[in-house]
């Protein structure tokens, strides 16, 4: 569904993100993991589509999109829930959620409502759907984030540290509700917690220096003795 | 479109009727005066308080659209009124090139830049001689001398434009592309995260703001028969619009009504108490500072959180 090749972005004399190739499939969950400074963020903000790449070509359903805009990009499939929630502080959570439905999934006018209701009682919201997005607390505020998100009906749904911050009961609600998301769609989630994305993510990639350096199941590659050595710094790998 | 505001609109067809033709003639160049600048500030309210293009050079418009409307009836037998149509359409398209070379500029330049933009625009006027240059133009329909009283007409025509403004604006923030300026105003990052092509919006909002300031200019300057560059493209303009919304309430469609009536009644109170002159300027500007001091949202919101407070049960 979704293909990178050779995704590349340089700041000045560093290169954040180099030449990372990537594959999706519907149904895929992905955890995206690695040290500070790894480039995750600036992968997923490559995908997400705030800078085009310096390099590399980014294919989604058979359309090349790596130098489309945020907005064509979330148009054309791919809707990121930012790690500071994004929410619209004035308008009413329906609002919130109706946004995306009817400009990122481009749904005719009873089609956005009913998809706006839709996407907040599968995120838990439904009870507040009136109330004012400003009024929320920080899980909740999550849940709208992550809402708005689905809400644009994206093939490829991002999730940036989406379960930072919260406490390990509220990190359980959000993997529930990604487990709900994750049909007909690949997801990608970039988190600190490896809590959270066990048993979510069925794949896990590990980036180190702007490189993918392991890409594939779970339980592999956690096992995997480079993965021990760039988070421990053992120099070869003895301490798994 | 919801019952009480088609009753609106209704209503306002017989009272803008009454309007023209029950008044006396001085109150109907006040009134025209108070609604068009109502108009005007309505627009620069939309453009600065929901699409956030606050902007110095909102004369700019009220300039073209006076200038548009007196140059092509000058010149053709198109009939007043109809001219009076066109120009809103022609000054609304003119900006949307403006606006592709002007969003380069963000926030305080953008401000900035377009009161240049407005002063440039005036130096060109004050040396093109077939606009009069310094000495202004007289409005000529086909260069006969204008027929009928103006001011009942443009009168009639700003009463009900203004009610349809106000319905209109209510109607648009529903649509979809309202949903999508109400959220630009609370996150515009966000917003186009959302597949709202920002871009594209912020075009549509200065086109259609310009136009309908063009409209107010060209109105305003049917009733007096005359403009100059200095007078159409002044900066008071802009001070009057500014004062209006931001002392009513930016951001909201109902404070900018208060702003208007609260200005013009202490004008016409203060020059009734005979301060002759700009004096009122100055009362103005107290009441900008102490306004923004205290209220810093304008007076409607602050009125509006006044009457929802819950009271005290006891």
């Amino acid at each position: 569904m979704l293909v990178a090749r050779g995704l590349t972005r340089r700041f000045g004399m560093i290169t954040a993100v180099d030449a990372v190739d990537l594959d999706l499939a519907p149904g895929d969950a992905v955890g995206l993991i690695g040290p500070n400074g790894a480039g995750k963020s600036t992968l997923l903000s490559l995908l997400a589509g705030d800078a085009p790449p310096d390099a590399g070509s980014f294919v989604l359903d058979g359309r090349s999109i790596a130098h489309l805009p945020l907005h064509a990009r979330v148009r054309a499939g791919i809707a990121r829930a930012a790690q500071i929630p994004q929410t619209f502080a004035r308008l009413t959570l329906r609002e919130n959620a109706l946004l995306p439905a009817q400009h990122g999934a481009r749904l005719p006018a009873r089609a956005a409502q009913l998809w706006a209701d839709e996407v907040l009682a599968l995120c838990g919201l439904a009870d507040k759907a009136g109330s004012m997005a400003g009024a929320l607390g920080l899980l909740d505020r999550k849940r709208l984030e992550l809402a708005k998100a689905v809400a644009a009906r994206p093939r490829v749904l991002l999730l940036d540290e989406v379960a930072a911050g919260l406490t390990e009961p509220e990190i359980a609600t959000i993997k529930a509700l990604v487990d709900k998301l994750r049909d007909g769609r690949a997801v990608v989630w970039v988190e600190h917690i490896p809590f959270a994305l066990r048993g979510t993510c069925a794949r896990l990639v590990v980036m180190d220096k702007g490189a993918k350096l392991l890409d594939g199941p779970f339980d592999e590659v956690w096992s995997h003795p480079d993965l021990q050595r760039i988070y421990m710094g053992v120099a070869d790998g003895r301490a798994a | 479109m919801r019952r009480f505001e088609l009753a609106a609109l209704c209503l306002a067809v017989p009272a803008a009727f009454a309007a023209a033709w029950g008044i006396d003639p001085g109150l109907q160049f006040l009134l025209v005066e108070a609604l068009v600048l109502f108009l005007m500030a309505q627009m620069w309210n939309l453009a600065a308080g929901y699409a956030g293009q606050v902007s110095f050079g909102q004369q700019l418009f009220v300039g073209a659209g006076a200038y548009a409307l007196f140059a092509i009836a000058n010149a053709t037998a198109v009939p007043v009124w109809v001219v009076l149509a066109v120009v809103p359409v022609l000054v609304g398209l003119a900006a949307i090139p403006l606006g592709m070379v002007m969003f380069h500029l963000k926030h305080a330049y953008f401000a900035i830049g377009m009161w240049v933009v407005a002063e440039i625009a005036q130096q060109l006027v004050l040396i093109t001689p077939w606009l009069g240059g310094t000495g202004g133009l007289t409005l000529r329909p086909n260069g006969e001398p204008m027929q009928g009283f103006p001011e009942q007409l443009v009168l009639g025509l700003a009463l009900f434009g203004s009610v349809a403004l106000v319905v209109g604006l209510r109607v648009f923030l529903r649509t979809p592309m309202g949903l999508a300026t109400l959220a630009m105003r609370d996150n515009p990052a966000a917003a186009e995260g959302a597949g709202v092509d920002i871009r594209r919006l912020h075009l549509i909002l200065f086109a259609l703001t310009a136009a309908g300031t063009a409209l107010a200019g060209a109105m305003y300057y049917t009733t007096t028969l005359y403009t100059s560059p200095l007078d159409a493209f002044q900066v008071n303009w802009i001070v009057a619009t500014m004062f209006i919304v931001v002392i009513g309430g930016i951001g909201t469609l109902t404070g900018p009504a208060i702003g208007t009536v609260l200005m013009i009644t202490l004008r016409e109170v203060m020059t009734a108490y005979g301060f002759s002159g700009d004096q009122y300027w100055i009362v103005m500007g107290l009441i900008s500072i102490v306004t923004l001091l205290f209220l810093p949202r304008g007076l409607w919101p602050a009125l509006q959180a006044v009457l929802s407070r819950p009271r005290a049960t006891t």
